[in-house]
């Protein structure tokens, strides 16, 4: 019997952005801040003491993106085939690739890019798998792929497959746990429809933040699939249903302004100005009380709330840590990777979801 | 002079829209320059400023001073604005150096406690809480000594550019003053949590919540949902009293909150909801609230087998007697919130539930019914469609509150059919619900429903225990209570399996002790079941030793399990030594002869 916890624990993967073309080039390379020492490690050059960071995976500058999905995602577009939930996440400041990894160049909208990124290459390989499947078990089993893209922006949740609507609200469900109320959801049927539907829901998002001035490097964008299986074997008939999560984060940089009200209390010691924000400061004192039975009513972040399967939860999960390794951008690479470092303590547990219904015909 | 003519006109409206600009202008600013009506502000601060030392001579002096601290304050809040920390100090100790010998009159003493709030809040974003604190606590003192010394509204700032025309009102000043020096104390509240001294920081929230409500600065939602929760810091220092009060108030001021009228338009549909969520929310705080007060009061009078010890509840009682509410008297003039009507109105509303002890049946019925009532009333807006960890949490608490009653009841039957009730309860949500989205709650449903059910059984056992002999009907109802209780106990080991249904060999931090505790438990229930059938009874035996077994295995192999489980542990290793031997007496009564 196996012994191995592994496909618990989050994985967390680091990835080194080659520093922008043009003038900055002119810093040469001592101007950077990083080092990646092997395919697992990274050295911070912090002073005074360089620190070296270990993670499941670094890609250095060269890394391609079809290495950098093979590493990241294809296990876990696999294993929701197999019935597990999954999120992959992209994490880090504005400007350190979180897109370019996800999407893809930020010109195109074309995913047979060869540059293409993550997410549409986890629909080649997901509709790749699924036709697979459906040769090997002939006619006695299907499947149903469904999906929505949605943006969380200042705690508000908008439709990307329904830029008409606004202000959508999370709900739970007993059987099909956290969902969107009222979120668009669209059938797929191969990798090109999903790419199609992303690319519109992508232009809503840039529509939206021109006319409504939200930047882009403000909201999360959450990609969702659903994959429904259905297998036939005498008169029992196994349902399976699994999540694919593909997140990208809002940029991790703090926030300029200082008056932005309601947004979490200040890490450290800095003071909050806002009267409207005592009750965060209050829920900080009961926090302290150990053990004891207390409710608390200020705690769920949106996107917390609806990817909490992902976090400590009950799911198979990967962060890229995104990193820019200009020296000019050593205290946010710095708290990226401790982000990163502190990611790889949250353990997941994954169960298979099977649904056994007897005697359907 | 400065004052009067058309230059001084031109400075104020100069002075004017710089703060506009600083205050409105610059939430629209775009992402790329988010400075950039701060730095319109600045540069026409820094115009008036030089108008104002052209004008120096002849001008009055002390005048001039002010005029100029204002000044120095409002390009002090505008540097630390823009991060430039330095620039801004200089500046706001430049305002406070020209106030210095003004600081108790009037016209400077708002100015001045605000500069020193700047200050306060200067320091606690270089990270240096300590300096931060004596800002504002010196603010704080000058205030007390303003108002005991002098104590008429004093000038607002931004009146020393004003035209005499424009002036505040008595009122207005007042009102701008006291908000200042609220501020003071929410900014100490943040520095004392900050460092650490969390009750000082509670009082200065309370402080500031009290404040709020006297100088009417507060949105009704807002502050009952902040006093509520004011009320949980108070449970965890079992503070009941303070944590009623505060719980009265929210649900005296939330009610202030106005029913928005059921229009057709979505807005008001979705105030409507947000207000009925925040009442079923404070709904949950008041549950919380008694089911707390009951908790400890068992705390207090449980024997050291957790049953209710008789001796304990009259010495209690006699207690309570002597002390009445002497103690409670001279606490409460300090946390009172509100003034007459409104104080009136919590009073009422504290009436209906006790914030002492209970301490026999009655007393905690009382307490119960409270909080049942409140769960109803969450359950309301939490319905299990649309808020499924929200409601289940409440049936949680429900059966929380069943069960610290069921200890202050006397009648075992009784006790029993209470527990019962939680099992009606718990099982079919636990049977609806999805693992594998509701894992974490699944497992507690899972431990919970075990343990219910094995408490029924120790209550049935201890019921039979009074009969000359046990009837059917009781051995039969022992056993199948024992058999639940083991089929949760298994399922929850079962939840820790991985994807091949292996257990793990070694557990986690998280399930470490509940994993061992339902191990033990099962051992016990194989132990309790009642069989004629000899044989059977020896594979009970068998299996109870195995249980047993495990917990002691596990503990030789990884040490460190020890400190979750001794009383366990060691209860174990003592079956683990008996058993054997008592399965082998067993044996020789069935097999005789070999």
């Amino acid at each position: 019997y196996s012994f191995s916890v592994e496909g618990d624990a989050i994985k967390v993967y680091v990835r080194v952005r080659p520093p922008s073309e043009g003038p900055a080039l002119a810093d040469g390379d001592q101007a950077l801040c990083l080092s990646v020492l092997s395919a697992t490690t990274i050295r911070l050059h912090s002073k005074p003491e360089p620190k070296i960071f270990t993670f499941d995976y670094v890609a250095n500058m060269e890394t391609t993106q079809e290495s950098v999905f093979s590493s990241v995602a294809k296990n876990i577009v696999q294993s929701c085939m197999n019935g597990y939930n999954g999120t992959i996440f992209a994490y880090g400041q504005t400007g350190s690739g979180k897109t370019f990894t996800m999407m893809g160049p930020s010109d195109s909208d074309n995913f047979t890019h060869s540059l293409r990124g993550v997410i549409p290459r986890s629909f080649e390989y997901l509709f790749f798998l699924i036709e697979r499947e459906k040769e090997k078990a002939g006619s006695g089993k299907s499947f149903l792929c469904k999906c929505s893209f949605i943006e969380i922006y200042n705690e508000q949740i908008f439709d990307l497959l329904d830029p008409a609507s606004a202000g959508l609200l999370l709900r739970e469900h007993i059987k099909k746990g956290v969902f969107v109320d009222g979120a668009v959801e669209q059938v797929l049927s191969s990798a090109a429809e999903a790419c199609q539907v992303l690319t519109t829901g992508w232009r809503n998002r840039r529509v939206a933040s021109t006319s409504m001035n939200r930047e882009s490097s403000r909201s999360h964008a959450v990609f969702t699939i659903t994959v429904e299986s259905m297998e036939k074997n005498n008169e029992v008939v196994n349902i399976r249903s699994s999540l694919l999560n593909l997140v990208d984060l809002a940029g991790s940089e703090r926030q300029k302004d200082t008056h932005t009200e309601g947004l979490r209390l200040k890490e450290a010691g800095n003071i909050n100005r806002s009267l409207s924000c005592l009750g965060l400061v209050i829920t900080a004192l009961v926090d302290v009380g150990n053990g004891k039975q207390r409710h608390i009513c200020y705690r769920d972040s949106k996107l917390t709330f609806l990817l909490r399967d992902s976090l400590g939860g009950n799911a198979k999960t990967s962060i890229i840590a995104n990193v820019h390794p200009g020296s000019r951008c050593f205290g946010e690479t710095l708290s990226t990777l401790n982000f990163a470092q502190r990611a790889k303590l949250i353990k997941n547990k994954a169960v298979v979801n099977e649904d056994t219904q007897g005697n359907v015909s | 002079a400065a004052a009067g003519g058309s230059g001084w006109v031109e400075v104020c409206e100069k002075f004017r829209t710089a703060r506009t600009l600083s205050a409105v202008e610059s939430r629209k600013d775009p992402e790329t320059e988010p400075y950039r009506s701060k730095y319109s502000a600045r540069a026409l601060l820094q115009e008036v400023k030089q108008q104002l030392s052209a004008a120096e001579e002849g001008g009055e002096a002390r005048l001039l001073a002010v005029r100029r601290a204002v000044l120095e304050y409002e390009l002090g809040v505008n540097h630390t604005d823009t991060e430039e920390l330095s620039a801004g100090e200089e500046h706001l100790q430049r305002c406070t150096q020209l106030l210095e010998p003004h600081r108790l009159s009037p016209d400077c003493v708002s100015l001045y406690i605000q500069a020193q709030n700047n200050l306060g809040i200067l320091w606690s974003e270089r990270d240096e809480i300590k300096t931060a604190q004596t800002y504002l606590e010196s603010a704080e003192a000058l205030y007390n000594q303003y108002m005991k010394e002098d104590g008429n509204p004093p000038l607002d700032p931004s009146e020393h550019f004003m035209a005499e025309e424009e002036k505040l009102t008595d009122q207005e000043r007042s009102k701008r003053f006291e908000k200042a020096y609220t501020h003071t104390l929410y900014y100490l509240a943040q520095v004392y949590q900050h460092l650490e001294m969390i009750e000082k920081a509670a009082q200065y929230c309370h402080t500031t919540l009290k404040r709020q409500l006297e100088y009417c600065g507060y949105y009704p939602v807002e502050w009952a949902l902040n006093a509520a929760t004011l009320s949980q810091y108070y449970l965890s220092k079992q503070c009941f009293m303070e944590a009623r009060h505060c719980l009265a108030a929210a649900s005296v001021i939330f009610s202030q909150a106005g029913q928005v009228p059921s229009a057709e338009d979505n807005e008001a549909e979705q105030d409507q909801q947000y207000l009925c969520q925040r009442k079923a929310e404070i709904a949950r705080f008041w549950i919380k609230y008694c089911l707390n007060l009951l908790q400890s009061a068992r705390k207090l009078l449980e024997d050291n087998i957790g049953e209710l010890d008789p001796d304990r509840q009259l010495e209690l009682k006699a207690q309570r007697k002597k002390e009445e509410d002497e103690k409670e008297k001279g606490r409460k003039k300090a946390v009172l919130f509100g003034t007459s009507d409104i104080c009136d109105s919590v009073l009422a509303m504290e009436e209906k539930v006790s914030s002492v002890y209970p301490l026999d049946f009655q007393e905690a019925r009382e307490i119960f019914l409270v909080g049942q009532n409140y769960v109803q009333e969450a359950k309301e807006f939490f319905q299990v469609d649309g808020y499924v960890s929200d409601h289940i949490e409440i049936v949680q608490d429900h059966s929380a509150l069943f069960k610290v009653l069921a200890f202050f009841e006397e009648d075992y039957e009784r006790r029993c059919k209470m527990h019962k009730r939680r099992i009606d309860m718990l099982e079919p949500i636990y049977a609806d619900l999805n693992p594998q989205y509701y894992l974490l709650i699944s497992r507690q449903l899972q431990f919970e429903l075990a343990n219910t059910f094995y408490e029924m059984m120790d209550l049935k056992v201890a019921i039979g225990n009074r009969l000359e002999e046990l009837d059917s009907h009781t051995i039969k109802k022992i056993n199948s209570l024992a058999q639940l209780a083991i089929k949760y106990y298994e399922l929850f080991l079962d939840s820790l399996r991985n994807p091949d249904k292996v257990f793990p060999e070694e557990l986690g931090e998280d399930v470490l002790r509940p994993a061992m505790v339902a191990k033990f438990h099962i051992a016990r229930l194989y132990g309790k079941l009642i069989t004629s059938d000899r044989k059977k009874q020896l594979e009970n035996m068998q299996t109870s030793l195995e249980y047993y077994m495990f917990l002691v295995d596990y503990c030789e192999k990884y040490p460190s399990a020890v400190r979750a489980i001794e009383t366990e542990l060691e209860l174990s290793k003592e079956m683990v030594g008996l058993l054997p031997a008592r399965m082998e007496r067993l044996r020789a009564k069935i097999y005789p002869f070999i």
